[in-house]
């Protein structure tokens, strides 16, 4: 082709089908007009959602300007009234399974807007992810519960309060005989009080945690190799050398934030004399984590165990006293080689790398493996003298953690008749309950159920009561962090819905009459803090957290004999063939277990690595595709353990094959007019015998086929030095390798060039070495910058209007190809093509270098978007904001303008951020400091990929950024003199396996050429 | 040397049927001054309705947003500006008969310049309505008119878009006023002949005084040089204009140097290819066979033949640079555009464009009307494909592949074509039945009568001493 460009030998693959060349796309090739566009009305109904919401809206209004009565204290200013315009920030806290997470919520004459980490907090540390940041529309969702419903009527919360208040003293005089509670798992001092209450009010009450995805199995893992509970706690940072079993701790495990901040620390380099961590994964599916990996393996999720145990051999080979490894008969009898990919030398090389960085390594597994995996993989990280370095656990306090089998009991109570009333606090067990229990039917058997929930939802149809919840920022409540911080959740705004917490009811549960939430949490506090309450309470409402110091035990020890024979036990490894195909369930990254599936920004999202937007599907192979002759959106009937359901499949480079991987999360029916019936519902296939994966599923192709909507129909980089990427050696070899990519003739304008070399300049830096592509920056700037929805429909018509997107590009063997991920919003080019084909100049420069886009002057001729080489611009093919309910547009950033129909925008470096900064600086009378501005996309970016700042001061972060060697312009050489540039990624294979990785991938490659 | 005696073996009579002044004007008058055919009013109301139907989904256009269109990001433009390059390219041929023929003494043009021109007008008529409601607000499309406000506020002189207004609207008007005044002999003939008062008044008005004195034919036949001479480089010049909108751009695919010829070459490729077609149903509807007789459309066929062959030649030249050019871009443009996903709409127009019009080489074919009627066709159906191709292929697959996108159109998109076509239709049957659909007076000037001078004794002689 060209010789200026230097690809250093990579070889990128063109689109997957196109290298497939399956008869489905050439008939996409030929076909002429596929699917004709429709109307924006046809997507999601907007006309019939909004006539229904009519009565949300008048709520709306009555909601209007509500401050919380109950005093809460500003974060670091507070003014003596509240400044129209002028935003407050306040520390709270958002729950979530057993984590917590420290957040600073904005808010906007007492309605908060936008949510950002806390940076004293541990577990988000300034920064945050697609879930925190959504959440703040979860609290605006018209879809909410408002009523108290009896039997699915309206009712309300006095009638309620009259029926508990006389089963009451029944209960306490039977000590609690038929009464239950499920709750989900939770970490906080005041629930885990009442709780404690509980059970001694009502011993002979069951209390039962369940949730549908949780971390289980880890602390049964850990409880079994050390011998006590405890909860544990990843040091990434700390890591030369980690390996993760199926953990996609990047993103779809807990404390997900914290570990992409430590891993990302350990793997940024500034120069090429620095060092950084290796990661190896072994997964079945390609997860997030997956990509970022130096060394992927693929094999099936049944097999990582057996992988561990061959680990574990070789290791003790190499001369590591693992002390139990000699114990377990079952090894003994286990085939490494018929593992999937399981290759000698690759797990040689491997154990030779974590024995040369003892204690500074980590083997992680994910919450999918099962107890013996977790209990393996301690005893590894034990003997390797990680614990207490990098992964470091603390004693389970204050916390409900969810069993599997304490759900299978109730279940089991309840169809025996032995239950007369339960209580559901949150959860929604009719929906993700496992499927073999039959929760549906068992509920049916209580006299009383009360289903405390968000939504009138699958389950609170089923039950006798529901009771509407309050959303985490309109109630009062305690956490504890997985390091063991505890922190006050303190509301921001009065209940929108009058809904109530899990304390509220908990409470009138334990002591049969109301206290407000408030008045339960300081009560727990009292016992906590010390000296001056009053003060010290003040203190922990602002600072937002309480604890400095995480109370961490650094080793649990290793209980050897309980180990092994549990091992022993409990090891399974399912037989691998070819014929017996392996089911995965995999919790959503957008939607979790299902419970944020109505939230329309994280529907939105498109997947991370399927780029997948509004729909599950079921992830195959391509060597699966092609022996079950299947194209994307192909409907396949999948039968596992009698069960069945029929969804689409999508092909999934890199996933293992035999393997099917669906999504949890979709397919709800009573999520809101957002989330109902949107993609399919895995729980009905999910079992408790095999709540993450199993074997023996059957698949069959129907016939039918599906649209999906996906955000990226290419995938392949084409050749082009878009994401440039080096391995360590060579950037060690070749510094200046990514400037060094592409030669172009000197670059030179028509016109005089503004030289843009006065007061500020911004610029921003991505460095592609750490970005993992979590789309937490995609969901923030749709939250800052009143980014609308667009619905599914219109998403598979191309016209989604995320100012940043993540590019995701695949490259290498289909089979198993390397990914990478790049963040593209507008680059502020100087010399913006955009600018100079707009014929009323609705697009200008401004002196900071900003790209501005004036929406007023925009007549929508879209000749900007044609003209821009990133594509980065976003139209408003219809009005997409006018049917948006009233109160999601309390959700509205006031400093940013609403867009209407026919006019482009795109991103303006969060230009309103620029100006509040500029406005205080100027008020302050000083210039503006280095830091003083972040971007919502800066601000999320767990990693801290992306900076942003004057790129005209040489001592400003970004500009120091930019010196670096691996800096460059994306299309650079069109002279467009992007603003935004990026920083080239690095891997850092394993020397030892370069070669015989580099030649199974080209043998690969060739052998597919051959088959097609 | 006398070169009157080797054009007077070469040509054939330009009218047939040895016509007098008066059959002339008698057999074009009587047209309008007839009874209306059946069959016109059958063809008006199928234009008609689908005439309304254009503007009813324009009406429902600015009502929804056109978001109802199969536009996207990356293929933010699609069958509007299709369409407005389509009926622009339409609209070249009517000024090019008219002016550079003129002015290039090409005396076979009187028999279809009048309709070429109507044509002219009412293709830039369809072409103009596409621009004003592509825009996603065309409430305040005025402000790309450089019109004075409050804000001190000017148009950016720099977007190519901006220049297309300009270039179309003079090309427009200069091209509207030369038809006028090519008419206002005509309509001064109908006047004179109206046989009621309302007529009467009417082709007065339009008429403007004429009475055919030697002055005003002075003065009338120096204005239409004039306008000729302005109008000359306006052909060259609007779509080489219009191909700037593609050209400035940094698009692989659009950024090309050689678009202004192409453009050029290509509009009078189609323009000619609808006036044939035209044409070929008008001479045999109203009997017009003596006055647009098979010379001229052979003349026709061969303009097309050159003008297909230049535009074959663009073609090939923008591969042959995009190779050249050694940037990966640039040549994948190209590749994908004959091999991609679009590679069908590709063949369609290089099968249309380059390969139908070669049948022209052949006498026989050349002169047969059946032949040429479907040839024209094919180079309509291949024209609107050249502009699909151009537009969308470049603007699907660009610069980074994660955007890359398919467009599709909906049923707005092609009601809007079909629709175009009915405005289209409707103005022109209202033109034929209304007004002189070939200039009499000119008509007149070329046939043998007009030339007193009787050197030789043949009809052909016909040929003013110049």
């Amino acid at each position: 082709m060209s010789k200026n460009i230097n690809l250093n030998g990579k070889e990128y693959w063109r689109s997957l089908d196109q290298l497939a060349d399956t008869p489905q796309f050439r008939e996409f090739l030929q076909r002429e007009f596929p699917q004709g566009a429709s109307e924006f009305d046809n997507g999601m109904k907007r006309r019939d959602f909004i006539a229904l919401l009519s009565a949300s809206m008048a709520l709306a209004s009555l909601a209007g300007c509500r401050r919380p009565v109950e005093k809460i204290i500003p974060y670091v200013i507070a003014p003596e009234e509240i400044v129209p315009g002028v935003s407050l920030h306040y520390a709270t806290t958002m729950p979530l399974g057993n984590s917590a997470y420290g957040l600073i919520v904005e808010s906007h004459e007492g309605r908060p807007t936008k949510i950002e980490g806390n940076p004293a907090h541990p577990s988000t540390k300034g920064r945050s992810n697609a879930h925190i940041q959504a959440s703040v529309l979860g609290l605006y969702d018209p879809g909410r519960s408002g009523d108290v419903l009896f039997k699915r009527e309206k009712s309300d919360w006095s009638r309620f309060l009259s029926s508990w208040e006389a089963d009451y003293g029944d209960y306490i005089t039977s000590k609690g005989e038929g009464l239950a509670v499920l709750s989900e798992s939770f970490s906080s001092p005041s629930l885990a009080r009442l709780a404690e209450l509980f059970r001694k009010k009502f011993p002979r009450a069951k209390w039962v945690t369940y949730e549908p995805v949780s971390d289980e199995n880890i602390y049964e893992g850990t409880r079994i190799a050390s011998g006590k509970g405890c909860q544990h706690i990843y040091n990434l940072d700390k890591c030369r050398v980690i390996l993760s079993l199926e953990s996609d701790f990047l993103q779809n495990e807990s404390e997900n934030i914290a570990n992409s901040a430590g891993f990302a620390d350990g793997r940024r380099v500034e120069s090429e004399k620095d060092e950084m961590n290796r990661l190896y994964i072994v997964e079945s599916g390609y997860s997030l984590t997956g990509g970022m990996a130096d060394h992927r393996l693929r094999t099936q999720s049944g097999q990582i165990g057996g992988f561990a145990a061959a680990l574990m051999l070789e290791l003790e080979s190499q001369g590591l006293r693992i002390d139990i490894a000699d114990s377990p008969d079952r090894f003994k009898s286990l085939d490494f080689n018929a593992i999937p990919g399981y290759d000698k030398e690759w797990v040689a090389a491997l154990a030779r790398d974590l024995m040369a960085n003892k204690g500074r390594s980590l083997v992680l597994a994910g919450r999918s493996q099962s107890p013996a995996v977790h209990a393996i993989v301690y005893a590894i990280n034990h003997a390797l003298g990680n614990i207490g370095r990098t992964a470091v656990y603390r004693p389970i306090k204050d916390s409900a953690i969810s069993s599997r089998d304490n759900l299978i009991d109730l279940v089991g109570l309840m169809n025996m008749g032995r239950l007369s009333t339960l209580f559901i606090l949150g959860g929604n067990p009719v929906y993700d309950a496992p499927a073999d229990l039959g929760f549906e039917t068992a509920i049916k058997k209580v006299e009383h159920t009360i289903h405390l929930s968000g939504f009138a939802d699958e389950t609170s149809k089923r039950v006798e009561w529901h009771i509407p919840r309050s959303h985490y920022l309109e109630s009062w409540g305690d956490a504890v962090s997985v390091d063991g911080v505890r922190s006050v959740i303190q509301p921001m705004i009065q209940p929108l819905y009058g809904g109530r917490g899990s304390l509220d009811l908990l409470h009138l549960i334990v002591n049969g009459n109301e206290v407000s939430a408030h008045d339960i949490v300081r009560e727990t506090w009292q016992g906590i803090l010390k000296g001056d309450f009053e003060k010290s309470w003040e203190r922990v409402l602002h600072d937002g957290i309480y604890d400095q110091k995480s109370s961490s035990v650094s080793d649990p020890g290793l209980d050897r004999r309980g180990l092994a024979s549990y091992i022993n036990r409990h090891l399974v490894i399912p037989e691998s063939s070819v014929d017996n195909l392996e089911i995965i369930f995999r919790p959503s990254p957008n939607l979790f277990d299902g419970r944020f599936a109505n939230n329309g920004w994280l529907q939105e999202l498109p997947d991370s690595m399927t780029k997948l937007s509004w729909d599950n599907a079921a992830l195959i192979s391509m060597k699966m595709a092609r022996k079950f002759d299947l194209a994307n959106g192909d409907m396949v009937e999948l039968d596992y353990d009698g069960r069945k359901l029929e969804l689409p499949i999508w092909i999934m480079p890199g996933q293992a094959d035999n393997s099917i991987t669906l999504t949890l999360g979709y397919g709800r029916i009573a999520a809101g007019q957002v989330g109902d019936n949107v993609g399919f519902n895995a729980y009905k296939l999910r079992t408790s015998k095999a709540p993450y994966f199993g074997s023996g599923l059957l698949i069959r192709k129907t016939g039918a086929v599906y649209k999906l909507a996906t955000t990226q129909d290419h995938s392949s980089m084409e050749g082009r030095p878009l994401v440039r990427e080096a391995s360590l050696e060579h950037y060690r070899e070749e510094p200046n390798f990514a400037p060094e990519m592409v030669e172009s003739p000197p670059l030179k304008s028509l016109w005089a060039e503004h030289k843009y070399d006065e007061g500020n300049q911004w610029g921003m830096t991505i460095d592609l070495n750490v970005c993992t592509g979590c789309n937490a920056c995609t969901i923030a700037c749709q939250s800052e910058n009143n980014i609308p929805i667009v619905g599914k429909e219109q998403v598979s018509h191309g016209r989604e209007m995320h100012w940043i997107r993540l590019d995701r590009y695949f490259e290498g063997d289909i089979d198993d190809p390397s990914v990478v991920h790049q963040p593209v919003g507008c680059q502020h080019c100087e010399m913006a093509p955009c600018e100079q084909v707009c014929p009323v100049a609705a697009t200008v420069h401004d002196k900071e270098g900003l790209n501005t886009m004036v929406y007023n002057r925009c007549v929508g001729t879209r000749y900007c978007s044609n003209n821009c080489p990133y594509k980065v611009r976003r139209f408003n093919f219809f009005n997409f904001t006018k049917d948006t309910p009233e109160v999601t547009k309390m959700a509205q950033n006031p400093d940013v303008t609403v867009r209407s129909r026919g006019v482009m925008e795109k991103c303006t470096y969060c230009v309103q951020r620029i100006s509040e900064a500029r406005i205080k600086s100027k008020a302050e009378n000083r210039e503006i400091a280095d830091g003083d501005i972040v971007t919502a996309c800066q601000q999320s970016c767990p990693t801290g990929a992306i900076v942003f700042g004057n790129v005209n001061d040489s001592g400003s972060t970004v500009s120091k950024m930019k010196n670096q060697n691996r800096n460059y312009g994306l299309l650079a050489e069109f002279n467009t003199r992007p603003r935004t540039s990026f920083l080239a990624k690095i891997r850092n294979p394993n020397p030892e396996l370069i070669s015989s990785d580099e030649g199974n991938k080209i043998e690969n490659l060739e052998r597919e050429k051959k088959q097609s | 040397m006398d070169n009157r005696m080797v054009s007077v073996a070469a040509e054939e009579p330009l009218i047939m049927g040895n016509q007098t002044f008066h059959a002339v004007t008698d057999t074009i008058s009587k047209i309008i001054e007839g009874k209306t055919p059946k069959l016109w009013y059958l063809a008006i109301s199928i234009s008609g309705s689908v005439a309304l139907m254009f503007f009813g989904l324009i009406g429902y256009l600015v009502w929804q947003g056109i978001g109802i269109w199969g536009l996207q990001i990356p293929v933010a433009w699609g069958w509007a500006i299709v369409n407005f390059v389509f009926w622009v390219g339409i609209g070249h041929a009517g000024t090019l008969i008219s002016a550079i023929l003129f002015l290039l003494r090409q005396r076979w043009r009187t028999s279809i310049n009048r309709f070429a021109e109507a044509m002219t007008i009412f293709a830039v008529i369809c072409a103009g309505v596409f621009p004003a409601i592509h825009v996603g607000r065309m409430w305040v499309l005025h402000w790309v008119f450089p019109l004075p406000n409050q804000m001190s506020l000017w148009p950016n002189f720099r977007s190519p878009l901006l220049w297309d207004f300009f270039a179309v609207g003079t090309y427009f008007t200069c091209s509207f006023l030369f038809w006028y005044l090519g008419l206002v002999p005509d309509l001064a003939t109908l006047r004179d002949r109206a046989t009621n008062k309302i007529k009467k008044i009417i082709f007065g008005i339009l008429s403007i005084g004429w009475r055919g004195g030697n002055r005003q034919w002075k003065h009338y036949e120096l204005a239409y040089l004039l306008l000729a001479g302005i109008s000359t480089p306006l052909v060259l010049s609007v779509h080489s204009v219009v191909s700037t909108d593609f050209s400035v751009s940094i698009l692989p695919g659009w950024h090309t140097t050689i678009f202004p010829p192409y453009f050029v070459a290509g509009a009078i490729f189609s323009g000619f290819a609808m006036v044939m077609t035209l044409a070929i149903i008008t001479r045999k509807i109203f009997g017009l066979e003596n006055f647009i007789t098979v010379n001229h459309l052979e003349k026709m066929n061969k303009i097309m033949l050159v003008t297909g062959m230049m535009v074959g030649y663009a073609y090939s030249c923008e591969f042959f640079i995009a190779w050249y050019s050694g940037n990966i871009y640039e040549q994948f443009a190209f590749i994908n555009r004959a091999f991609g996903p679009y590679a069908w709409a590709y063949w369609i127009m290089v099968t249309c464009n380059v390969a139908v019009p070669q049948i022209f080489w052949f006498k026989k074919l050349r002169r047969s009307v059946p032949v040429m009627f479907v040839a024209t066709i094919f180079i309509n159906i291949g024209m609107w494909f050249e502009r699909f191709v151009i537009v969308v292929t470049s603007l699907s697959a660009d610069f980074l592949p994660s955007s890359w996108g398919y467009f599709s159109p909906t049923k707005y998109d092609i009601g809007l074509l079909i629709g175009s076509f009915g405005l289209f239709f409707t103005l022109f049957l209202l033109f034929l039945r209304f007004l002189p659909m070939i200039a009499m007076s000119e008509v007149k000037g070329v046939l043998p009568q007009a030339d007193p001078h009787h050197h030789g004794h043949d009809i052909a002689n016909r040929r003013r001493d110049s």
